[in-house]
């Protein structure tokens, strides 16, 4: 007995000790870097996540917390890249962890629900994420992906809960930065670039960094401060020099200061609705009447694309209708899209949509719907000056119109000119009364 | 104007809006300018076979360009004149240098063709052909960079051929794996490729013809095996019954017996060993259990930390085990050696030595545990009204997993813990495996040779420790499928179940062991009584006795041998 102890004992201690060894031998193999894009990048670390979760799954393809997460790094790479060519793959991917695993399944509920809100499904996507909760209500991604859908769907005081509840759970950049916008809608900008800032000190992929760098320029360009808006692009396209959101963000800059050719660069990367519409209306405000119409061809052609695929999102539709001169199309856009969510973006554009097509009674209350949950932006203030002034409300039109250009003076290279003409001419009016 | 609904996009997923596509417009989106590049190498020539394939969205925005007239049709000029222009860009994106001297091409046939899309809109497929002259007739480094459209998203492959030169080295393969862009993988678990670089070395040394790069989606085994493993794993993450389980177990120790009948596991050294110095029957059973023991442990430890640290790569750690192994039967031999030579006394002659072939590769699978390296971090308390109290560590978020709120998988990191767990108690299992061992005599008592002569205790541990030693060589090396067993139930969230299987294949390996242990005892007894029943011991005795007196030395010298065999054959 005690021999035989003594013998196991001797070889379990020889081959912990080899073990061991080996281990520690092993152990300095670092991922090796992707050699043909370290050259022209920083190391991609979202790549390498995908590359190892690919492996993994091909050598477990079983492993069903492994495709929900593949499917959420396909999507975070979507949103990077900004090619939603990769939405099916994250679908897929979601939809084999769900296979594998129908029950209790949160992770791949989780992707589903996020993918929904990237498609602008955001019933859809308060569902997946009512269900994931079911399953899981310590899920912080769940909680993270009702907050947006809620947010877009109108519901405020849900949202709100929904992201405290998310900071409770996992305080970390996605709660921060969804905290931010929070904020940033009930109009409590200050602290939501404090939290934005919070959000950029937790980052550490430079993908990452990007994103909170332009989040905070936007915020930066949303009270008027170029300045601080272009450092804050500039760092983002530090950390990453094909951040989409900083690039859009440096061509709004560009635009306010006449040079509309970093638009010019945004739309042939990449073509999407609302930036092409944008485009063309900057275009055709600075008297480039032909290319203008060339985006507008080319908006109305992504947005057949969109609608051939089954899409809906009624703002870019009604964007686009706008820049087309259908300002009735753009109110039936706009009215659908409103019976869809009801967030201050839609308010604001089925108001400006009614407006457009001459019918400012009607849109006095939308438009005053989206400034009801405190928001601060300037252009809801621009849109309702405009309608007060149809109306016949001198006073409150003035008062709007001065929020606006007092919020950002730049808010807008077409339309700040304009909402300058209108106060001006309402002073000199309001001065002979 | 549309930020905050692009900002709320952007922090789950995608910044512009895109719906799913039942019937996809382009298989890689409607954004992307796809480009493929093939080089092909001659002794005075360097060729290039361009292919663009665009989407919906860049075909209609090059269309403006391509319209000369501005008419609004794309005349058969047009298009030639487009072609001609838009290879000759290609021509100036794509840097090629042989030998440090950059090459100017000349472009010939342009071809630009329109291909009805999606939603009523038109794709495009531009192809030129370049040519530059290069001296490549001796040892010289190509390198390729395609900075054409380079901003654009989309896949970008370049493949590289030589035509009557060498290729030596290559950084690209030789074949499309899209047919030169006219099939995209649908394969979930294939990223688009993004190739924008390429080095070949032209000349020297090397495999003739070309050499192959990365094979873009080799699946980690046979094909064979994959299929059957992903059954087991849909066996395995499906319902678990008592029937499933119990095949499941029977399966594993039957797979366990079939891996140890492959060469390997040390039947060699155990041979020799034996041969050395007369094995008995508990020594095959102690070998046996030693091997159980060795292979279980090492499965176990090897699979939790590659599912715990993704820094760990699984070929290295099968490497840096198949040395050790080595190493060890090495000291076995050196031990054996160590006791052949004193002096001693010889009363059996040994002249049968077992050689196994050593072919048994292990197939490199690399097992390294998918997304994980997140870290968890819970400093409660925060609340967002007070944003300035919340605290802020430094590289408190672990950036990729947290950024995306999403699929951060928690569920592996429980199932790691349960493992560990598990895997504690598994240790007292192959003890009772082995325990038969006290229980059979066999009636051949003499501590035969080399032994006999240092004799006591010292002697009873060395042989001991070198039983211990051959057990432990032969199943420190993780068998790769039973490794994939254990990760796959790891990942399943069936850790527990993983570790039985684990010790099931090693129940199954050490009863093929002990079987050919015994078999070798009992061989090994049957000729030494025929050796001395048929009275050849006279024609024998002086040659025998020569012959045994170098047996225990031979046999030492072979087990040293097949110990630096198996290190070396780890490290090639």
């Amino acid at each position: 007995m005690r021999r035989n102890l003594i013998r196991f004992g001797l070889a379990g201690v020889l081959g912990v000790g080899l073990l061991g060894a080996a281990a520690v031998v092993a152990r300095p193999d670092a991922p090796t870097p992707v050699a043909q894009t370290a050259t022209q990048q920083p190391v991609d670390v979202l790549a390498q996540r995908i590359a190892r979760a690919q492996q993994q799954l091909r050598a477990v393809p079983g492993d069903w917390p492994g495709w929900a997460a593949l499917g959420a790094a396909y999507l975070e790479q979507a949103r990077i890249t900004a090619d939603p060519g990769l939405y099916p793959k994250a679908e897929e991917a979601a939809l084999r962890s769900l296979r594998l695993r129908p029950d209790g399944n949160s992770d791949g509920l989780v992707v589903l629900g996020a993918l929904a809100n990237a498609r602008h499904d955001f019933a859809a996507a308060r569902d997946r994420a009512r269900e994931a909760l079911a399953a899981n209500d310590h899920d912080a991604g769940a909680y993270g992906v009702l907050a947006d859908a809620l947010t877009q769907l109108g519901d405020a005081p849900g949202a709100t809960a929904a992201v405290q509840r998310m900071l409770d759970l996992r305080p970390g950049l996605a709660a921060y930065a969804r905290a931010s916008y929070d904020l940033e809608l009930r109009g409590q900008v200050a602290d939501a670039e404090t939290l934005m800032r919070q959000a950029l000190d937790n980052a550490v992929d430079p993908h990452d960094v990007a994103f909170c760098q332009a989040q905070l320029g936007d915020l930066a360009f949303g009270r008027g401060d170029l300045a601080a808006a272009e450092a804050a692009y500039t760092a983002a396209l530090a950390a990453d020099p094909s951040a989409f959101g900083a690039q859009h963000g440096m061509a709004r800059i560009g635009a306010v200061r006449g040079d509309l050719e970093g638009y010019g660069r945004l739309v042939a990367r990449m073509p999407a609705t609302s930036t092409l519409v944008e485009y063309a209306t900057l275009l055709r405000a600075a008297g480039r009447q032909a290319e203008s119409d060339q985006q507008i061809e080319l908006a109305a052609a992504a947005e057949g694309l969109f609608a051939a695929n089954g899409g809906a999102d009624g703002l870019a539709a009604a964007e686009l209708a706008l820049a087309q001169g259908r300002p009735e199309d753009a109110v039936t856009a706009a009215r659908a899209e409103w019976g869809r969510r009801q967030h201050p973006d839609v308010a604001d554009m089925l108001a400006w949509s009614l407006h457009s097509a001459g019918r400012d009674a009607e849109a006095l209350p939308y438009a005053r719907r989206a400034i009801a949950g405190g928001s601060r932006a300037a252009v809801y203030a621009y849109h309702l000056g405009m309608i007060e002034l149809g109306l016949g409300q001198p006073e409150a039109a003035r008062a709007s119109l001065a929020r606006a250009l007092d919020t950002n003076p730049h808010f807008s290279p077409v339309d700040a000119p304009l909402a300058r003409r209108a106060l001006a001419g309402l002073r000199t009016s309001g001065g002979n009364r | 104007m549309n930020r905050y609904a692009a900002l709320v996009g952007a922090l789950v997923a995608g910044a512009l809006l895109w719906p799913a596509a039942p019937a996809q417009a382009h298989p890689l989106g409607k954004f992307s300018v796809n480009q493929y590049a093939g080089l092909t190498l001659r002794a005075d020539l360097v060729e290039v076979s361009a292919v663009v394939d665009a989407a919906e969205l860049p075909t209609l925005q090059d269309r403006s360009r391509a319209d000369g007239d501005g008419d609004g049709v794309l005349q058969d000029a047009e298009l030639e004149r487009y072609a001609e222009a838009e290879c000759g860009r290609l021509a100036d994106g794509f840097a090629v240098t042989a030998g440090g001297q950059r090459l100017a091409w000349s472009v010939s046939s342009p071809v630009y063709t329109l291909t009805s899309g999606t939603g009523g809109l038109e794709t495009s497929r531009l192809e030129c052909e370049l040519a530059a002259p290069a001296r490549l007739d001796g040892i010289a480094e190509v390198r390729a960079d395609n900075g054409y459209r380079a901003d654009r998203v989309g896949w970008r492959e370049i493949t590289a051929t030589g035509d009557g030169v060498r290729l030596s080295s290559s950084t690209v393969p030789v074949e499309s794996v899209t047919g030169r862009l006219r099939a995209y993988p649908q394969d979930l678990l294939t990223s688009a490729l993004d190739v924008r670089t390429a080095t070949v070395q032209v000349g020297g040394d090397g495999t003739p013809g070309a050499v192959a790069g990365r094979p873009l989606d080799m699946p980690a085994g046979p094909g064979l095996l994959a299929a059957a493993q992903e059954r087991v794993e849909a066996a395995l993450g499906g319902r678990l019954t008592p029937v499933v389980v119990g095949l499941a177990f029977l399966l594993a120790v039957l797979l366990g017996a079939g891996h140890a009948v492959l060469p390997g596991h040390g039947k060699t050294v155990m041979a020799a060993y034996f041969a050395g110095r007369r094995g008995r029957i508990r020594d095959a059973l102690a070998v046996g259990g030693a091997v159980t023991f060795a292979h279980t442990g090492a499965v176990l430890v090897v699979g939790l930390l590659l599912s715990t640290s993704t820094a760990l790569a699984g070929e290295r750690v099968l490497t840096v085990l198949g040395v050790a192994s080595g190493v060890l039967v090495v000291l076995v031999g050196a031990g054996m050696l160590i006791t052949a030579r004193r002096p001693h006394t010889h009363t059996h002659s040994h002249d049968h030595t077992h050689s196994h072939g050593h072919g048994h590769g292990h197939g490199g699978h690399p097992h390294t545990h998918g997304p994980g390296g997140h870290a968890h971090h819970h400093d409660h308390g925060h609340h967002h009204h007070e944003p300035s109290d919340s605290p802020s560590e430094p590289g408190k978020a672990s950036g990729p997993g947290e950024a995306n709120g999403p699929g951060e998988a928690d569920g592996p990191g429980e199932a790691r813990k349960q493992g560990k767990a598990n895997g504690s108690s598994e240790a007292s299992g192959t003890e009772e495996a082995s325990g038969p061992g006290k229980a059979s005599g066999s009636g051949r008592a003499d501590n035969s040779g080399a032994l006999a002569g240092s004799g006591g205790r010292g002697g009873r541990l060395r042989r001991r420790l070198g039983l211990a030693g051959i057990g432990l060589a032969g199943g420190l090396v993780p068998s790769p499928s039973a490794l994939v067993v254990l990760l796959g139930a790891i990942g399943l969230g069936r850790a527990g179940l993983g570790v039985a299987l684990v010790v099931a294949y090693g129940l199954g390996m050490a009863a093929t062991l002990t079987a050919v242990g015994l078999l070798l005892v009992v061989a090994q007894n049957r000729l030494s009584h025929l050796i001395t029943a048929r009275g050849w011991a006279g024609r024998l005795s002086r040659l025998g006795g020569r012959a045994a007196a170098g047996a225990p030395t031979a046999t030492a010298a072979l087990v040293v041998v097949v110990g630096l065999g198996i290190g070396l054959r780890a490290l090639a």
